[in-house]
């Protein structure tokens, strides 16, 4: 083969290699949606100084895509455990659900992939049965696990309604890929409180 | 700025000196040549702030027609991308009351093109080196993602470009050679993504190409 042959193919086999990589997005900008990610949304509109009081759930529910199971107090201990403490650090106080609590918070695990699964709640209700009073973050899908913490407002809890009111909620997604310590999770829970610094109380 | 005007006025007089000094050898001078290349971008200032690492994700391909003597007039045109991966950082709506904290791409491709002309100093020698100017623009886009949010905005431009470099011929009398470029880029574009502003986006690019000479 001649060298004027050799650098033409050269030339026509850089040059396409050059174009195939012309593409749009650059690589791994798909793994973004499997990284650990903390996302919270609460309500504008409201002032926490007129909230006091919350209760919590006990034990975390699991959403897999076979079935929904309630994990025992002593799995879910730790990551109650540092939800209180926050909660406790932003001013609020923990009562039991018999004595009115402002507040109602829960926490709900999906391990499955696509998120579009009917639970039933602590609280005795259902994903469509809240009220959100701002526009939810919307997800299309789930690939590596997502952990989300839920505040009720139980202060507007009309006996008898199905309809309840989301003043805050956070998304921690990611769980399930890689490997996470204890540690890190238990950090995303308090990040999600630190990228809310609206979420305080000073009612005595 | 100063410095690459200083460094290019350098380069020139350099060059100009060998010229003056290299005996004659054979020859030709190309009517014009035409260059495939492939393009390493360094971005500069507020550029760099957004995408601080340079990519090699970049081609482009010129010509030059040769007016007379050493001068040269022609085109210019590319596809370019820089982008990076940065590790957790909170970004928020506050009037939605939205905050995510997570590893974000930012990244920005772009469309250059531009009339250029360029000065061979020996442009019948087999390694022949010059200085050029582009003028032109481009089209660019910017994007920030952050999950499964997708932001962008795009932009034309105007845009200068100083440039030297040689052309080194595979022999003598050789239609085929590569091209060597070193280039500073100056644009009007800008980027208007969430918390970033940045204006007069600036880069040095670094371009080895293989050209085609036509006598």
């Amino acid at each position: 083969m001649k060298m004027k042959t050799k650098l033409l193919f050269l030339t026509l086999g850089l040059g396409l290699t050059f174009m195939l990589s012309c593409t749009k997005y650059p690589p791994q900008s798909e793994r973004l949606l499997e990284d650990l990610a903390i996302i919270t949304q609460y309500d504008t509109k409201i002032d926490f100084n007129n909230y006091k009081t919350y209760s919590i759930a006990a034990s975390i529910i699991k959403i897999t895509s076979k079935d929904t199971i309630t994990l025992t107090p002593s799995e879910s201990a730790k990551f109650i455990n540092q939800i209180e403490t926050n909660m406790n650090n932003r001013g609020f106080t923990k009562v039991a659900p018999t004595e009115s609590p402002d507040f109602g918070i829960q926490v709900v695990y999906y391990q499955n992939t696509y998120v579009y699964a009917y639970y039933g709640g602590y609280w005795g209700y259902d994903w469509y049965g809240y009220y959100y009073p701002y526009y939810p973050v919307y997800y299309s899908s789930y690939s590596a696990g997502l952990a989300n913490i839920e505040l009720v407002d139980l202060k507007v809890f009309q006996p008898g309604s199905s309809t309840r009111y989301l003043r805050w909620n956070a998304y921690i997604r990611g769980l399930l890929t890689g490997s996470h310590s204890d540690a890190e999770l238990l950090h995303t829970i308090d990040q999600a409180f630190v990228q809310t610094p609206q979420l305080k109380t000073s009612a005595q | 700025m100063k410095k690459i005007f200083s460094l290019l006025f350098i380069f020139f007089v350099t060059l100009t000196a060998l010229k003056a000094q290299e005996p004659t050898l054979p020859g030709f001078q190309p009517a014009s040549y035409y260059t495939f290349y492939w393009n390493t971008a360094f971005p500069m200032g507020d550029f760099n702030d957004w995408v601080s690492q340079p990519s090699p994700a970049g081609f482009g391909f010129s010509g030059r027609y040769f007016l007379q003597k050493g001068l040269a007039a022609g085109f210019d045109f590319g596809w370019h991308r820089v982008s990076k991966i940065y590790d957790d950082e909170t970004f928020t709506i506050p009037d939605k009351g939205l905050a995510i904290t997570a590893e974000n791409y930012r990244f920005t491709w772009m469309i250059p093109f531009q009339a250029v002309v360029a000065y061979h100093m020996i442009p019948e020698k087999t390694i022949s080196p010059y200085v050029s100017l582009g003028i032109g623009g481009d089209y660019m886009e910017h994007r920030l993602m952050i999950q499964e949010y997708d932001i962008y905005e795009t932009f034309w431009d105007f845009s200068l470009t100083p440039e030297v470099g040689f052309l080194a011929r595979f022999g003598a009398f050789s239609e085929w050679g590569a091209q060597i470029g070193f280039n500073y880029k100056w644009t009007t574009n800008r980027i208007e993504l969430y918390q970033t502003k940045s204006e007069h986006l600036q880069m040095l690019n670094l371009k080895v190409g293989i050209s085609y000479l036509i006598r």
